[in-house]
């Protein structure tokens, strides 16, 4: 049609909502049928990181509890908080305090901004320390998903790498010290090069400690580095690990979920109709066939629904329940600090951060073995399980397989004993070093209460594999184990252990100074 | 055909749009917060506002230059008015001249009011606020231009 | 079949209105339930019933609800007070209520408060926006120096001025406590200025002292450095438990003195522009002291100890007898060099400090010694010369007649301790053979040759003598190389 100039411009103009909405959604509208959804997830940039269609079993609260998504609510909260945060922080030793003081006092919104970043950091810990345990004991770490537990590991340790390098930043008494205990924890190594006499040639403790604070002291050097890490290379490497560990959710198929049962009904267009056989458990891009099984082709949706908008819901709603319980715990309880770091007058007691202090607790006895060498084996313990227990079945429920759940009671009992039992004995009775007072250090490296520990929840757990002919049995002791291990620690550390770390029943005990 | 074209799907219903409207709604008051955060609530560093005597130190007609805040200070019959001894060039004080300011380091000239009538200064010289301090005092606020001819009444 | 994402919306409604809740109330909370801010309303409308005149309209126009500070960078202040205290330098401000009352009195002419801030003479956290945050004298407010008010403030102005140049009235409680110092003699335990005993802490930067550098165990809460002073003051021993130091017996306002002088013992890095010309030649002054009378010496640095000086005593927490330095048996037969050795060589090993090391001039050793000899009977006639016998013989006879109160080895105990370094240097063969002879009037030492009932014969003499010369040589190596005072804390 022969429209003049002027005229088409003047319609295109008055088309512009309409034409800038169709050139930036495609669609356009929200989605009216199945294949619709499908596209909704498919197509968006954002979207399309997830599945189309999402198991039933998998969406289930009981099965996750969400915990993995809360952890990574806690992130982004984290991040956004964090960038605010950013721009009122000032990183050097002179400022930093008075900066802090600031955000809380004057700033918009500050003191409920750095009381949700405080909060939601301990949150984040807590979610990615109990979603270990969840994808543990339900068996979803098996084939094919090792790979992805092995990300975990490392998430995990980024996760608190995150958290200790951001503690300092405040540049309080708190800060000060629970960093100069962490440095010297790096240190620990030393302890051992000391006993051998090979310090002057091998000493990886000072390497660590010098990386670490790039100085000898706590200072203006450390603080720098620490906010590098805080606020850009740990993020970067938490986010590209947390891109593979998504990745490799898809590509291992999904959630770790029971299978389905032969023959059963599957949901499939609003009906239940029969399946025939055993299904895929892998989705498959258009792109390629990874690994798997086969295609599925002229079969029913395997007892799934679509994500769009299914998983979306469940997401939004996890998402937002971190955040209302991390703004609930921000408005009542402001983030904790203190006088002004001074290097002249120690807290007493200092200590760590909440979830370094069990560790702290095992290196009061020993500093390598409490803080270089248990670590470092329950690490690699921790990324032995899914290829030690390589037996299949079991995935996707809790305690799958016959005499999990005995096995886990029982560990907690044995746990519970050995751990409180080997406190209340180094409490009453001391160690190697009050009997033998020039005993050489060496054995109290190779024997104290934190290796003692280690060596009875491993006979333990290679007790309960022989009597239990399964790994999977042996490994569910040994996880449990190290569980309340590592909370009976965290909790002792917290509330017992006052001044001088000794031992007080209850912190209002503890003497003023 | 049936399989590609399966029955048509409504979920909406009151609650997704409540669930949806409310999360939009709690994302956008945190939006607005976060918003804010950036906008100092206060300025730091110090302010300079210097008490400079009382207005009768100021007779009508008369021409101050306070040399330590670095403005000249003049009462006419409407009021008390300051002029930046700053010259707006590369930050010398002027003197005063004949026909108003004249500064010493690359010539730039202005007249009794400010102007510039020659020189290379790019503007006039500003007019600092005058206000009073709680106790009486004149009070120039430095930090705060105001239009050339701005009086304040005594 | 179920809707499987039933449970999530309800979940995600509920915790989204939580969420806006939450902000709201956080929002308004921040926004219009502040202290500041509800204190500044009540000022506005203060500002309206005074605005009758031309300034007071200027003055309510300019008012804005706002924090507000004032930053001294030179003081490395930022203090938000105003944002309370509001009328602080607005004249006109007396009739309103605490905190928007105007400053009291006319410290603000001298110190506007532009260019000192608040915190240089009150201390608190000034960066707060809150009373409870502001005045930081609880314990759960970790803040280093707890708000100072009233007079407890003149503390302060020791870090510019010359107190002494100050009206005294202004500094009243200040200088009743530099008075008090002087007066109880705290100078013979503690140094200021390098002058002073050795027995406790050198008091030069009590003032920066943090509630964690002090002991607190024995006070109630809340800890703070004030309070402690007080406590300290009004009953030393209640606060540290096994403490040399005496009961002051001061009233509850001189111990208030006392702790505002201590608290204004304070080594701060005061910018030069900020203090007052009298200060700076005091500060001249202090290179080159004037030197103190005998009398002011024995006043400031004796007394504590030795009290009055007529009489000894025994005293609990040293575990020994002071001796009576100005009673007349003493000074009838001491020199003058006898008495200026002992003081500034101190008795090492004893809680006696060697005075030269402790800030005391030449000249007012020699003050105080004229001072002490200032009623001094007529010097005793001396008898004759006896010189030194046996040694071993001696020691039998000093153990007969003399361990009992010098104790083994002349170590002292009840009585002076006879192998010390200085007395065995200060002391001439004479002035020990007198005193035994004719003993000390008025203490417990008695003589020992006595014209009716001679105990020792001078031969007998002698060997005591040289028994007690032999303590000398033994002790004196040990003294001096383990270099300790009895009784430090």
């Amino acid at each position: 049609m022969a429209t003049s100039a002027p005229r088409e411009f003047v319609d295109n103009l008055r088309q512009l909502p309409h034409t800038v909405k169709d050139a930036w959604l495609r669609q356009g509208h929200l989605p009216e049928s199945e294949r619709e959804e499908s596209q909704a997830t498919f197509h968006n940039f954002f979207l399309h990181i997830h599945s189309v269609r999402v198991h039933l079993r998998t969406l289930s609260p009981w099965l996750t509890f969400g915990l993995g998504l809360m952890a990574t609510a806690s992130f982004l909260v984290l991040t956004i908080t964090g960038v605010l945060l950013m721009v009122y922080y000032k990183p050097s030793t002179a400022l930093a305090y008075e900066s802090i003081k600031d955000i809380h006092f004057v700033v918009s919104t500050g003191r409920v901004m750095r009381n949700i970043h405080r909060w939601s950091a301990h949150l984040m810990v807590v979610a990615v320390f109990l979603h270990m345990a969840r994808v543990f004991f339900t068996g979803s770490y098996k084939q094919p998903r090792e790979f992805n537990w092995l990300i975990g590991l490392a998430l995990f340790a980024v996760t608190l790498g995150l958290s200790f390098t951001g503690y300092l930043l405040p540049w309080d008494q708190l800060a000060y010290w629970a960093i100069t205990i962490g440095s010297n924890i790096a240190n620990s190594p030393r302890e051992l090069t000391d006993a051998l006499g090979i310090t002057r040639w091998f000493d990886p403790g000072g390497f660590q400690k010098h990386l670490l604070l790039g100085a000898n002291y706590v200072g203006e050097d450390a603080l720098i580095r620490f906010y590098v890490l805080h606020v850009f290379v740990l993020p970067l490497v938490l986010v590209i690990l947390v891109s593979v560990h998504f990745w490799r959710i898809r590509k291992d198929g999904g959630l770790a979920r029971p299978e389905d049962p032969m023959g059963g009904p599957a949901e499939w267009g609003g009906a239940w109709r029969p399946v025939f056989e055993p299904l895929a458990t892998k989705t498959y891009g258009l792109m390629a066939l990874v690994k798997g099984k086969r295609a599925t082709v002229n079969r029913g949706p395997e007892n799934t629904v679509m994500s769009w908008p299914n998983l979306l819901w469940a997401e939004m709603a996890v998402f937002m329940v971190t955040v209302a319980v991390t703004l609930i715990l921000s408005y009542y309880f402001d983030a904790p600090l203190k006088e002004l770091a001074n290097p002249a007058i120690p807290e007493n007691p200092a200590k760590a951060p909440w979830y370094f202090l069990g560790l702290q607790e095992l290196v009061s006895y020993s500093a390598f073995v409490g803080g270089m060498v248990i670590p470092l084996i329950v690490l690699a313990g921790l990324a032995l399980i899914p290829f030690l227990d390589r037996q299949p079945g079991g995935e996707g429920a809790w305690f799958g397989t016959p005499d999990e759940k005995r096995v886990a009671a029982l560990s907690c009992l044995f746990g519970l004993l050995i751990a409180v039992g080997m406190l209340a004995f180094t409490v009453n009775f001391g160690w190697l070093r009050n009997w033998f007072s020039s005993i050489h250090q060496l054995w109290i490296i190779v024997i104290n209460p934190g290796s003692v520990l280690v060596l009875l929840y491993a006979g333990w757990s290679l007790v309960v594999l022989k009597r239990g002919n399964s790994v999977r049995l042996g490994a569910v002791a040994l996880f449990t184990c190290f569980l309340i291990g590592f909370s009976v620690l965290t909790y002792f550390a917290s509330v017992h252990r006052g001044p001088n770390w000794q031992f007080y029943w209850w912190p209002s005990q503890w003497p003023v100074h | 055909m049936s399989r590609l074209e399966p029955p048509r799907v409504s979920r909406r219903s009151f609650l997704s749009l409540a669930s949806v409207g409310s999360f939009c709604a709690a994302m956008g008051v945190a939006l607005a917060g976060a918003l804010r955060l950036p906008r100092p609530t206060v300025m730091p560093g110090p302010v300079r506002r210097y008490k400079i005597g009382n207005p009768e130190d100021f007779p009508i007609g008369s021409a101050t230059h306070l040399e330590k805040e670095n403005v000249f200070i003049y009462r006419d019959g409407e009021g008390i008015y300051a002029i930046s001894a700053v010259c707006t060039h590369l930050g010398c004080i002027v003197a005063q001249s004949a026909q108003g300011f004249a500064c010493p380091c690359h010539g730039s000239k202005f007249d009794a009011k400010g102007n510039v009538v020659g020189g290379p200064a790019p503007r006039a010289l500003p007019w600092l606020e005058v206000s009073r301090a709680a106790d009486g005092q004149l009070l120039v606020l430095a930090d705060n231009e105001v239009p050339a001819g701005t009086h304040f009444e005594v | 079949m179920k809707d499987p994402s039933r449970l999530y919306r309800w979940m995600l409604l509920a915790a989204s209105l939580v969420t806006i809740g939450y902000l709201v109330a956080a929002a308004v909370r921040e926004n219009y339930l502040a202290d500041w801010q509800t204190l500044q309303r009540v000022y506005r409308r203060q500002l309206q019933a005074k605005a009758t005149d031309d300034r007071g309209r200027v003055l309510l126009k300019n008012f804005r609800i706002e924090l507000k500070q004032i930053s001294v960078p030179a003081l490395n202040a930022v203090d938000r007070c105003v944002s309370c205290h509001t009328g602080m330098d607005d004249p006109r401000m007396t009739d309103v209520p605490n905190p928007l009352r105007v400053h009291p009195g006319d410290i603000l002419k001298n110190h506007p408060v532009d260019r000192f801030g608040c915190t240089v003479c009150h201390h608190g956290q000034g960066a707060a926006t809150n009373f409870h945050d502001a005045k930081a004298d609880t314990n759960d407010v970790f803040w280093d120096y707890p708000l100072l008010r009233g007079e407890l403030t003149q503390s302060s102005c020791l870090s510019c001025h010359d107190v002494e140049r100050l009206p005294r009235e202004q500094v009243a409680l200040l200088r009743e406590g530099m008075e008090l110092y002087r007066e109880k003699s705290c100078g013979s335990c503690h140094k200021i200025g390098g002058r002073g005993g050795s027995l406790s802490l050198a008091l030069d930067n009590e003032g920066a002292k943090t509630r964690h550098e002090l002991v607190m165990t024995n006070l109630q809460p809340p800890h703070t450095t004030p309070r402690w002073h007080l406590a300290h003051f009004s009953d030393p021993g209640g606060v540290i438990s096994n403490t040399l130091m005496r009961n002051p017996t001061v009233t509850k306002r001189q111990a208030l003195a006392l702790a505002v002088y201590m608290l204004s013992l304070w080594q701060r890095d005061v910018p030069a522009s900020y203090l007052s010309p009298d200060k700076i030649e005091e500060k001249a002054r202090a290179l080159h002291p004037a030197p103190l009378s005998g009398e002011q010496v024995y006043r400031r640095y004796c007394f504590g100890c030795h009290g009055e000086g007529a009489y000894g005593s025994w005293n609990k927490s040293f575990k020994r007898f002071i001796p009576a330095v100005r009673g007349p048996g003493l000074l009838a037969m001491a020199t003058a060099p006898y008495l200026e050795t002992n003081i500034a060589k101190g008795r090492p090993g004893t809680q006696m400090p060697a005075w030269e090391a402790g800030g005391l001039q030449l000249a007012e050793i020699t003050a105080v010694v004229d001072y002490l000899r200032a009623e001094a009977p007529p010097p005793m006639a001396q008898g004759a010369l006896v010189a030194r016998g046996d040694a071993q013989r001696g020691g039998v006879l000093f153990a007969q007649n003399c361990e009992g109160c010098h104790g083994m080895s002349g170590r002292g105990g009840m009585a002076p301790e006879l192998a010390n370094p200085t007395f065995q240097q200060s002391a001439a063969d004479a002035f020990i053979i007198t005193t035994i002879r004719h003993g000390r009037a008025a203490t417990a030492m008695p003589a020992f040759q006595n014209p009716t009932a001679p105990a020792l014969t001078d031969a007998e003499l002698g060997d005591v003598l040289a028994c007690i010369r032999s303590f000398g040589q033994h002790t004196a190596g040990a003294q001096l190389a383990s270099g300790r005072v009895g009784g430090t804390p």
